[in-house]
């Protein structure tokens, strides 16, 4: 496995049609990703992405580069910092941040079309002997 | 919900769900994800079985609509087969108040039989006044 000092970008369209989708495959139904009149009404004024399929996202990356070890040992740590609207274009992007307790650490962040950070990351991924 | 009766050390839920394949296809449609090697090896996606555990831990606490979600840690422990038994449980593991905001934090753990798969813990912040969905 090798240790990339930057991970390849990927871009994705969120679309309202895509909330659905995943309320349905996750179960996660809360009205403020699915009803634009009860969105409406809070502060977000409109529907927003579930935060776990902005995650989803983040774990795509790491898998792509890191396959099985990411999925039976890797590890993340996000803070959400804005809402993703449907028809947002997040794009996530990785960096190597550190190598220590042989543990390789990327910053990744999920970036809006309009250069607002949607989520960062701290992924990381034990590194071989 | 009553969250100030949520004490740290608080049982949530306790429950096990089957992972389905179709489950799985229909979660890598709704992420649009092509980038594991899932189907070829039978397992299911690391965030498939943190999204359950997550939406069964929201259901648990009746989750208002006004409430944050500001953080999320998950640690992959083991790969789980397609189709297996995951047994899911949740703790709070922090509920204070600051400034109108409730701050709660929940711990989930999936295992399949004795093999710990994930665990994860999730942060919210919850404006004060607003009670849990009835």
């Amino acid at each position: 496995m090798t240790i990339p000092e930057v991970l390849p970008a990927i871009s994705h369209t969120v679309t309202q049609a895509q909330l659905a989708k995943y309320a349905d495959a996750s179960g996660d139904h809360n009205p403020l990703h699915l009803d634009e009149a009860f969105a409406a009404a809070t502060p977000y004024g409109r529907t927003i992405a579930h935060g776990m399929l902005v995650l989803a996202f983040v774990s795509e990356t790491m898998a792509k580069n890191f396959g099985r070890t990411w999925m039976c040992e890797g590890k993340m740590k996000a803070k959400f910092r804005a809402p993703v609207y449907p028809g947002d274009t997040v794009t996530t992007t990785g960096t190597l941040k550190s190598i220590s307790d042989a543990m390789a650490t990327y910053e990744i962040i999920v970036r809006k079309q309009d250069g607002i950070d949607a989520v960062t990351v701290d992924a990381a991924v034990p590194v071989p002997a | 919900m009553d969250f100030a009766t949520l004490e740290p050390g608080h049982q949530l839920f306790s429950q096990r769900i089957t992972i389905a394949s179709d489950s799985v296809v229909a979660y890598l449609a709704a992420v649009d994800d092509r980038s594991g090697p899932y189907a070829q090896e039978g397992i299911v996606p690391p965030m498939v079985v943190a999204a359950l555990g997550m939406s069964q831990a929201m259901k648990a606490i009746e989750l208002p609509a006004g409430a944050v979600h500001t953080g999320q840690e998950l640690r992959f422990q083991a790969a789980v087969d397609v189709g297996a038994g995951v047994d899911y449980s949740a703790m709070v593991v922090q509920n204070s108040v600051r400034r109108g905001t409730r701050f709660m934090a929940l711990e989930i753990t999936a295992d399949v039989g004795e093999t710990r798969a994930l665990t994860g813990r999730v942060s919210l912040a919850i404006p004060e006044g607003i009670e849990g969905e009835e």
